[in-house]
């Protein structure tokens, strides 16, 4: 084989594997992960599913010993701290079943049929990303268990994810954090929307439309987004708002999942197109964000409304 | 001889894949994890002949790519530029073992710095996370602590015994 004079063989391979690895990324990009790329990535994690299934039994032990040393460091206070959540919840457990004695009053007064429930399945997290710059996570229920593309999926927190891929035994969900992520939100207590954006890891952005928003400390979010169904929690208004010239309200909120340590999920059901179907709230008028953050479409409404398209 | 050295080799790049997305689902100190794969494959490296390190680098990163939602080659990109540069070196390596140490910690340390780069170029919004600098310096720490639990036995189970004929291919 020719190859100029100075270069030794090896260099010659590095050269055309560098070139072979750019042409693929060229390829997969234009392909959008579908194509060949696609179908590679949906057989190699089908064959490589049982072998993370092998690891990851052999390695709980292992997680699971390292995981109680840590746990110990800080039980007393967490102990402490428990125990003033559940007294107050219990107190709010009170006040929302006396709540939910007059809603149910109420829609038999006006004939209203109540929402109906979300099917859901519950899944284990088999797996994460190779490298902590991927936030996603492999769950062991796939397409036959009926999980598809942009399900949600939940922890008993709140919302941990979508599902952007689906092989017959696994899904891949892409967490909240991804910088790629942005989900629109509803303030529940003053009901004022906004997007949250993932910054890889740790707190998310919170970012609000109307500059005479108040938001405090502690704010619950709930998913306002076409493509969830509206009200599941999301994250809690960590820093108070400060208004950046004229445009929006900036601040950060944590994930109301326990997105370090997710082990149990459940995937909602639940597909867009059932936005609007019966048992949804009254459809509103969706919310128009600023356009930004390049190439990531956000759909985006408020209750569980149709919302609008945005392809920036 | 040559061709089981190299069957031990694919068998713990697919371990070390296996291992670096179970292990490390919820056991990340300080929210970041060792980059494990990218450990093995310069363990693995350091003894197989030059072509054959080049092509286990970019096969466990297409094999990464695979397992990961970003562009397709990009992990393989960034792990044969690992094999290439431990191919230069580690005859260093070799020769001051006191090298290995510092150098494990670059050679991740770049990895995991050219492979943020390179997402953000191709759109992955890598440099976007706000928490870049700590999951390229955490790794590449953990990377320095596990070498040498991960080092020695891969160069018990396909080091030379005597002469370096692997590296002259």
């Amino acid at each position: 084989m020719w190859r100029p004079s100075g270069i030794d063989r090896s260099t010659a391979t590095f050269i055309g594997l560098v070139l072979l690895s750019l042409v693929m990324v060229t390829i997969d990009l234009r392909a959008s992960g579908e194509g060949l790329g696609g179908t590679l990535r949906d057989g190699v994690q089908t064959a490589f599913t049982p072998v993370q299934k092998a690891a990851t039994f052999v390695t709980r032990p292992v997680v699971g010993f390292f995981e109680g040393l840590s746990d110990l460091v800080g039980i007393r206070d967490e102990n402490r701290r428990l125990r003033l959540q559940v007294a107050d919840l219990e107190r709010q457990l009170a006040e929302t079943e006396s709540l939910q004695r007059r809603v149910e009053e109420l829609e038999e007064i006006l004939a209203i049929e109540p929402p109906g429930e979300l099917d859901t399945v519950a899944a284990r997290v088999l797996a994460t990303g190779p490298s902590d710059f991927d936030a996603i996570r492999l769950i062991d229920k796939g397409r036959r268990d009926g999980i598809t593309v942009d399900m949600p999926v939940i922890d008993e927190g709140g919302l941990v994810g979508r599902v952007v891929a689906v092989t017959e035994t696994s899904a891949r969900v892409r967490l909240i954090t991804d910088p790629t992520m942005r989900v629109a939100v509803r303030v529940e207590r003053t009901g004022e929307t906004g997007i949250l954006t993932g910054r890889g890891g740790g707190l998310l952005q919170l970012e609000m439309f109307n500059t005479q928003a108040a938001l405090i400390e502690g704010d619950l979010l709930v998913t306002a987004d076409g493509r969830f169904p509206a009200g599941i929690p999301v994250a809690r208004v960590t820093e108070k708002a400060e208004a950046e010239v004229g445009f929006s309200l900036i601040t950060r909120a944590a994930p109301e999942a326990e997105l370090s340590r997710v082990d149990y999920v459940k995937v909602l059901v639940f597909t867009s197109d059932q936005v609007g179907a019966p048992g949804s709230e009254e459809e509103e008028e969706p919310v128009q964000p600023p356009l930004e953050n390049g190439g990531t479409e956000t759909t985006v409404g408020t209750g569980t409304g149709p919302g609008t398209t945005l392809s920036p | 001889m040559k061709w089981r050295r190299t069957a031990v080799a694919v068998a713990l790049v697919i371990l070390g894949a296996a291992l670096q997305t179970t292990l490390f689902v919820r056991l990340r100190p300080f929210g970041a994890s060792p980059a494990l794969a990218l450990l093995i494959t310069l363990a693995v490296t350091r003894h197989l002949g030059r072509v054959p390190s080049l092509l286990v680098g970019f096969s466990t990163g297409l094999l990464l790519d695979l397992l990961s939602e970003s562009a397709l080659g990009l992990w393989a990109l960034v792990l044969t530029t690992v094999a290439f540069a431990t191919v230069r070196l580690r005859r260093r390596f070799e020769d001051d073992v006191t090298l290995l140490v510092p150098g494990v910690f670059l050679i991740s340390f770049a990895a995991l710095a050219m492979y943020a780069l390179l997402g953000t170029i191709f759109g992955e919004q890598t440099l976007a996370d706000a928490q870049v600098v700590r999951k390229m310096l955490l790794p590449a720490v953990y990377n320095v602590i596990l070498t040498p639990l991960v080092l020695p036995p891969i160069t018990r189970l396909i080091g030379e015994r005597g002469g370096r004929p692997g590296w002259d291919l």
